[in-house]
């Protein structure tokens, strides 16, 4: 236990504050008053303790999206307090996190710049944890070639591009795809980096990143599977999807790659028992896609997505039993992204009258 | 209606058969248009207790498409989703075609949706996350569009019916208050007019006969006149003779 | 008092004015569509609150009378209620006219043009 001697002296600090943060996530209780809120001004007063000061700006009766906008504030604001503060691996570990969203605005920028939007409306449409100095430039180019030449190879994602994406293909491919494959790229550039980074290797953060990353990639991996059939996706187009490292790599990507319903993802699962049980969970087998949650009349069970971000909380929960890890603000960034979620949810329920969906959410604590 | 307006016609005999015509013609078209705005009203009534009840629905409908698509939020954790979908749009997949309904004659356009050939333009949308959310959503908002297309339908009819009624009513009413009044009175006109000339007939003709008479009462007083002269000449030859026979002409003798 | 075919033979589409969350469903149910290019005119409008009332007029008037193929306009209500007088004032019955509801605000029959024709037909 090595890295325990001498983690505290350049990570200590940050590790401290991530634990207080998770200390200030909302628990169960506090769900539990948020249910209760007859309007969102009620929510907004319950959620006073926690936020605080990020909520007093909001107009009364706000609407749940610019609740939600408010809450995220928070969210980036202390991260970027930890990122301050960060240093060596974990800083470059933390840069990790930003790609994902980095993603995500270059997805949303390529769409924008495809169809010739302005720029500064889509700027803030961009997620601010995937902010990078230069995505303003990407809204000078004005066509898909520059935009490619000049602009996304200057980014941090550029790697990602390298070689599975030619500046045709941004042209042509659906941006789901260009958005699955560079997140299929970051996904393993990122697995090796928590396996291979000095600082990292043989640490627990490699231990407890790598079992988040694998079901992350598991998770895509399904998914893109059961999201593509029906859709002019091609099986070979699809297994390019699939990140190479996983519990179900290479076997069972193997098989989801050949699933052509519901039925095969769940056999190409079946070696993994988490994943299956989830599948049974959802009775996604025989009746099809037809019957998930979240119909208009029943609703019996929850859906796929519901357990894969349920498992990934329990994931985020355990990462903190850890210690001298930077998992643990990976795993508070997921902590506090589902605590958003549950809060628009909430709101979102009250503002539509539709209390009895209202504990949809996922409590973590 | 003022009794002076009437149709510009001759009051001949030719001109009241065809103004009796007309106004047979005017009651029949009336009743017939009575009874197309009868039945028009109850369809249009009808239909405006279904928008009503439509409107409800649809206002039922929507909320729960909106909440489809707050799960949808829940499930891809941000809303780039949204800008995305308002940017990938191309071609209408969902689009409507309109097909007629007779109704008393009026022609009624109803909306039918329908949709295009091809894989739809979101199947992939929420590809890693969300997807299956993004396409329950998509089913949703497809069967809330329907809804609306519906209810679009009997808002063009609401709003043609309301047009032809008022229409069909100003022509029941045109009939009713201005034609038939003004052929009625044409036709009083005519036949005060034909009474009128058989009065004046009457009295040409009474007038005729009088000067008839008259000249005949002159003839015969000329005749008279002639036949008095002569007559004198015999009634001196009477009274002569008379005289002769007996003394009427001789005044009493006053013993 | 039949219609002019004309006046409706070519109009397959739908149009929307809204905010984000419902234009974004309803696009989503694929009525969007955008003509070829170059004028490539959109048959959806997204407003918020930086959208001035002249802008929404404008999607207005250009899907109601100037393009001639679209059958029906969706108008999220509260959109409705900022050009309130354009949308009385339009009466001809293509293309038909819609006031929706929004996420966040339900609707009110009391304010939707036709209801207001069908009251006052039935003297309420």
């Amino acid at each position: 236990m090595a890295e325990g001697m001498f983690y505290n002296a350049t990570n200590g600090y940050v590790e401290g504050i991530v634990r207080g943060y998770r200390s200030a996530l909302l628990t169960g209780q506090n769900y539990g008053n948020l249910t209760q809120c007859e309007t969102i001004d009620d929510v907004k007063l319950q959620l006073g303790p926690a936020y605080g000061d990020y909520l007093a700006s909001l107009p009364p009766n706000p609407s749940t999206s610019t609740l939600a906008d408010k809450t995220l504030d928070k969210l980036v604001a202390e991260f970027r307090y930890i990122q301050a503060n960060a240093t060596g691996s974990l800083s470059k570990f933390m840069e990790y996190l930003t790609y994902a969203y980095m993603i995500d605005n270059v997805a949303l920028l390529i769409t924008g710049t495809l169809h010739e939007r302005d720029t500064k409306e889509l700027l803030e449409r961009c997620h601010p944890l995937g902010w990078f100095e230069t995505m303003p430039v990407l809204c000078v180019a004005t066509n898909i070639e520059e935009l490619y030449n000049s602009v996304l190879i200057e980014t941090p994602l550029a790697p990602y591009f390298k070689g599975s994406i030619s500046h045709h293909d941004l042209d042509e491919l659906n941006i789901e795809i260009i958005r699955n494959t560079l997140y299929k790229n970051y996904l393993e550039d990122f697995h090796r980096f928590v396996n291979e980074e000095p600082g990292i290797k043989g640490t627990p953060t490699q231990t407890v990143m790598s079992e988040v990353l694998e079901f992350e990639a598991d998770r895509r991996s399904i998914n893109i599977t059961i999201n593509s059939f029906g859709t002019e996706l091609s099986k070979q187009d699809r297994k390019k999807l699939y990140p190479n490292f996983g519990r179900l790599h290479p076997e069972g990507t193997l098989m989801l790659s050949r699933a052509e319903d519901v039925e095969g993802v769940r056999i190409a699962v079946d070696g993994v028992h988490d994943y299956r049980t989830m599948l049974d969970q959802t009775g996604m087998g025989g009746g099809g896609l037809g019957n998930q949650s979240g119909g208009i009349g029943g609703d019996e069970g929850k859906s796929l997505e519901d357990l894969f971000y349920q498992k990934e909380m329990e994931i985020c929960k355990l990462a903190f039993t850890y210690q001298f890890t930077h998992a643990v603000v990976y795993a508070w960034v997921k902590l506090r992204e589902q605590e958003i979620r549950n809060i628009t949810w909430i709101s979102e329920c009250i503002a539509q009258n539709q209390k009895d969906r209202v504990n949809n959410f996922i409590s973590v604590f | 209606m003022s009794g002076k307006d009437r149709e510009p016609v001759f009051p001949t005999r030719q001109a009241l058969g065809i103004m009796k015509s007309k106004l047979k013609g005017a009651q029949v078209g009336h009743d017939l248009l009575k009874r197309k705005s009868e039945a028009l009203t109850k369809r249009f009534r009808e239909i405006t207790k279904r928008i009503d009840d439509a409107k409800r629905k649809m206002g039922r409908v929507m909320q729960i498409a909106a909440f489809s698509l707050a799960e949808v939020t829940y499930a891809v954790g941000n809303n780039s989703i949204a800008y995305q979908i308002t940017e990938t749009a191309r071609q209408a997949k969902f689009r409507v075609r309109t097909k007629q309904e007779n109704v008393s004659g009026v022609f009624l356009p109803a909306f039918e949706s329908f949709q295009v050939e091809g894989a739809s333009e979101f199947g992939m949308t929420g590809l890693g996350k969300g997807g299956q959310q993004v396409q329950k959503c998509r089913e949703t908002y497809t069967r809330a569009v329907e809804t609306l297309v519906e209810l679009a339908s009997l808002q063009t009819a609401f709003v043609i019916l309301d047009e032809v009624i008022k229409v069909v009513n100003r022509r029941v009413n045109a009939i009713e208050h201005v034609i038939i009044p003004r052929t009625e009175n044409t036709i009083k006109y005519i036949n005060s007019e034909l009474d009128e000339l058989d009065r004046e007939e009457f009295f040409r003709l009474k007038k005729v006969k009088g000067v008839k008479e008259k000249v005949q009462a002159e003839e015969e007083a000329e005749r008279q006149k002639k036949k008095k002269s002569s007559s004198d000449k015999e009634n001196e030859e009477e009274a002569e003779s008379k005289n002769v026979l007996g003394d009427e002409g001789d005044e009493d003798v006053i013993f | 008092m039949a219609l002019d075919k004309a006046q409706y033979k070519d109009r397959e589409f739908l149009a929307v004015i809204g905010d984000e969350d419902s234009v974004t469903g309803i696009l989503l149910a694929g009525v969007g569509h955008v003509t070829d290019p170059p004028d490539s005119q959109k048959n959806y409008l997204v407003v918020d609150q930086k959208t001035e009332d002249s802008t929404i007029e404008g999607a207005f008037e250009a899907f109601t009378t100037e393009r001639k193929d679209i059958a029906i306009v969706l108008i999220n209500q509260h959109i409705a209620d900022r050009i309130r007088t354009k949308v009385d004032g339009f009466s001809a019955a293509f293309p038909s006219v819609l006031e929706i509801p929004s996420k966040d605000h339900p609707y009110d029959p009391e304010k939707d043009s036709v209801m207001k024709r069908v009251r006052k037909l039935f003297g309420e």
